[in-house]
């Protein structure tokens, strides 16, 4: 599957983000994220995949500048983020980069209308329409994400999980955004509604051009709506491809642990297979070498003194893995 | 006992008593769990399967209660029982795994301490039997027993959630009930998880009733398959049977939900709309609304659950033959 070269919306280049733990005198650094580059597209979704402490989300922080990246740099639409000083041009950056969350029950004020936050947001991103043009315009992104006119008025605990994770994406839309960072946007919904979701997200991407970061575990579901995908394992980025490609041929380690866990009620019934019982690493001041080693049944020497960096295997398709790296086309780790 | 099924329940029915009127939300279930067989309960939020496990383990608490029906467990009925002869077989010859670890947990007590408070409260121990069991069924689930003097923040989702299985197996039942315990877990150490509650169950031979909405999770662990539908079990057979040639459309539905990682990528839908409220349910049959192959005989007369090919199934459609084997089922298990 080749699909035309999209203009690149946004480019991370060595994104850091560290995080002190501990007491005022204490010198341990946990590395969320660490030297992570990567680009989305227009028109693009990007899935991003790994473990609860890979540092997934913390990228989609560092993008929607809740979190200051500790180094590396952010471009947007070409211009790099940390220059943006205005309080306009930082609104301006907040609505094209909005962030829907994956509680949809956390995240949404109860005792307002679920129409309140969308009304809200209008009033602060698009101060130039009246109330009448708010309201209407509320009312094309209710319709846009498939919620009924007779919903805006309701309040969050009428609404289902999926209803509110609706309610998130319009909220998202009334800024009119390029790009949706989407953190877990269906991890707490019913599978039988995921679909609606994640269709509702290609959707967006077909009809109104909007590029969403997808941030996820389930590498299913990222092969249904994705058109790349990076896989992250402790605040690295192990690979990264087209995303059928990926799934055709993983060539890191990680990414075929990752996909050997995922149930497939396909697949005929047998035996259990292997377990993984390693859990990723907190990274904290960590020395060199790949993080993965320890759970890696294919780990050589090099694996504990150098950090593997991203290197093209085929085309567009990169993984950081020593052994992957030496020519080993049939790396087999997890089946 | 050879002869004594652990486990069997039939015509169960449970109301919520409320104000407005009450509302059944287990509406006649009947099944029989044998010795070490795992039974997976499947369906969305909202359609009974936790207030049934609850029924199950006489945990309802007002305004919930039994209405009618009964709980043999190994031959002696349940309901109506008092707390102090509920105490003498809780824990000791059944016991609960929850949804969330954080939650069940205690977080300002070690869980070496926690294992202790069930122990005492279960029995009379030494101070030092109390110590090797402790350490003996967190090795069984594969945690370092050191991990007895850990608080509950600090360890991992995966690791609470075995800590919790291995408080459960204090007293090696017969029965553990599961209320998703992996649904707060990621791909990777859900498969784990599963994995070792399979092994666990395969050597110490006690029966599992175990409940998710995510069906694909189960079906390579699971020995019989419960479907239900707003209260009611809507197909009930053995999980191979129900994965093979699902007949029931909501199973079906459940059954494409799920986008596959292998194979062609097909559009999926889910099922639209939402489960019913049990206040209001519709007439005739509970899924009908929802149905792609309802037809007017649907809407008026509610479906009995009988025997059709080695599985039980509430339809109509299917019982009288008018809905062809493969309808609206493109072998989804052959894809």
């Amino acid at each position: 599957m080749t699909s035309p070269p999209r203009a690149e919306l946004l480019r991370a280049e060595h994104l850091t983000r560290h995080f002190k733990i501990g007491g005022a005198l204490s010198h341990r650094t946990l590395h969320a994220v660490d030297d992570v580059s990567f680009t989305i597209g227009e028109r693009e979704i990007v899935a991003l995949a790994g473990e609860s402490g890979s540092g997934k989300s913390t990228i989609a922080r560092v993008l929607a500048r809740i979190y200051q990246p500790t180094s590396g740099e952010i471009y947007f639409e070409g211009k790099p983020v940390s220059q943006i000083r205005s309080r306009r041009d930082r609104l301006r950056y907040s609505g094209l980069v909005p962030m829907v969350f994956q509680d949809p029950f956390g995240s949404m004020n109860p005792v307002f209308r679920v129409e309140h936050g969308v009304l809200r947001s209008l009033k602060l991103h698009r101060p130039e329409l009246s109330a009448q043009e708010r309201s209407a315009e509320a009312a094309r992104v209710f319709e846009a994400v498939g919620l009924g006119a007779d919903m805006r008025q309701r309040f969050p605990y009428e609404l289902s999980g999926g209803q509110r994770q609706r309610v998130g994406f319009a909220q998202a839309l009334a800024m009119r955004p390029k790009l949706i960072l989407a953190d877990e946007p269906v991890s707490m919904l019913d599978v039988s509604i995921r679909i609606g979701l994640l269709n509702l997200m290609a959707e967006l991407r077909d009809t109104m051009g909007v590029s969403v970061l997808y941030i996820t575990h389930d590498i299913a579901s990222a092969r249904y709506v994705a058109d790349r995908l990076i896989v992250m394992y402790a605040g690295q980025i192990a690979e990264s491809g087209p995303i059928e490609d990926v799934l055709a041929s993983p060539r890191h380690p990680y990414t075929q642990l990752l996909l050997s866990a995922v149930p497939d009620p396909r697949a005929p019934l047998s035996a259990a297979g292997q377990a993984d019982r390693g859990e990723p690493p907190k990274v904290i001041d960590p020395t060199p070498g790949c993080r993965f080693r320890w759970r890696c049944p294919l780990a050589i020497d090099t694996c504990a003194t150098r950090t593997p960096v991203l290197a093209e295997l085929a085309p567009d398709h990169d993984a950081a893995c020593h052994v992957a790296q030496a020519g080993a086309d049939q790396v087999k780790a997890f089946a | 006992m050879p002869d004594v099924p652990v486990l069997e329940v039939s015509g169960l029915c449970v109301d919520y008593v409320l104000d407005r009127g009450d509302v059944r939300a287990v509406d006649d279930v009947s099944f029989t769990l044998g010795r070490g067989e795992f039974l997976g309960v499947v369906g969305e939020s909202g359609c009974g399967k936790s207030t049934l496990l609850f029924a199950v383990a006489q945990l309802l608490s007002p305004p919930a209660r039994v209405a009618a029906g009964s709980v043999k467990f190994q031959g002696t009925n349940m309901v109506g029982m008092t707390d102090e002869q509920l105490a003498a077989i809780r824990w000791r010859d059944m016991s609960v795994v929850m949804q969330s670890a954080m939650n069940a947990l205690n977080p300002v007590k070690s869980i070496g301490a926690q294992f202790k408070d069930a122990m005492k409260a279960h029995g009379a121990f030494s101070k030092d039997e109390i110590a090797d069991r402790s350490a003996e069924v967190l090795r069984m689930v594969g945690i370092d027993p050191v991990h007895l003097k850990s608080y509950p923040h600090q360890l991992s989702g995966g690791m609470r959630q075995r800590s919790m299985i291995a408080m459960a197996m204090l007293f090696t039942p017969d029965l553990v009930i599961m209320d998703e315990p992996t649904s707060a877990l990621d791909v990777v150490a859900q498969r784990s998880l599963m994995v070792q509650i399979k092994e666990l169950q395969l050597s110490y031979g006690f029966a599992v009733i175990f409940v998710t909405h995510d069906m694909s999770l189960i079906s390579h662990f699971s020995d019989q398959l419960m479907v239900m539908y707003a209260g009611q079990v809507d197909e009930f057979g053995t999980t191979r049977t129900v994965f093979d040639r699902p007949l029931h459309p909501y199973t079906q539905g459940l059954l494409e939900a799920f986008p596959s990682l292998r194979g062609p990528k097909v559009p999926l839908k889910g099922i639209p709309g939402n489960p019913p409220d049990l206040a209001r349910l519709p007439a005739g049959c509970r899924f009908h609304p929802r149905c792609p192959h309802a037809v007017d005989k649907c809407a008026q007369v509610a479906p009995e659950l009988v025997t059709l090919d080695e599985a039980f199934v509430r339809c109509l459609r299917r019982q009288d033959g008018s809905l062809p084997a493969e309808a609206g089922h493109e072998g989804s298990l052959s894809r």
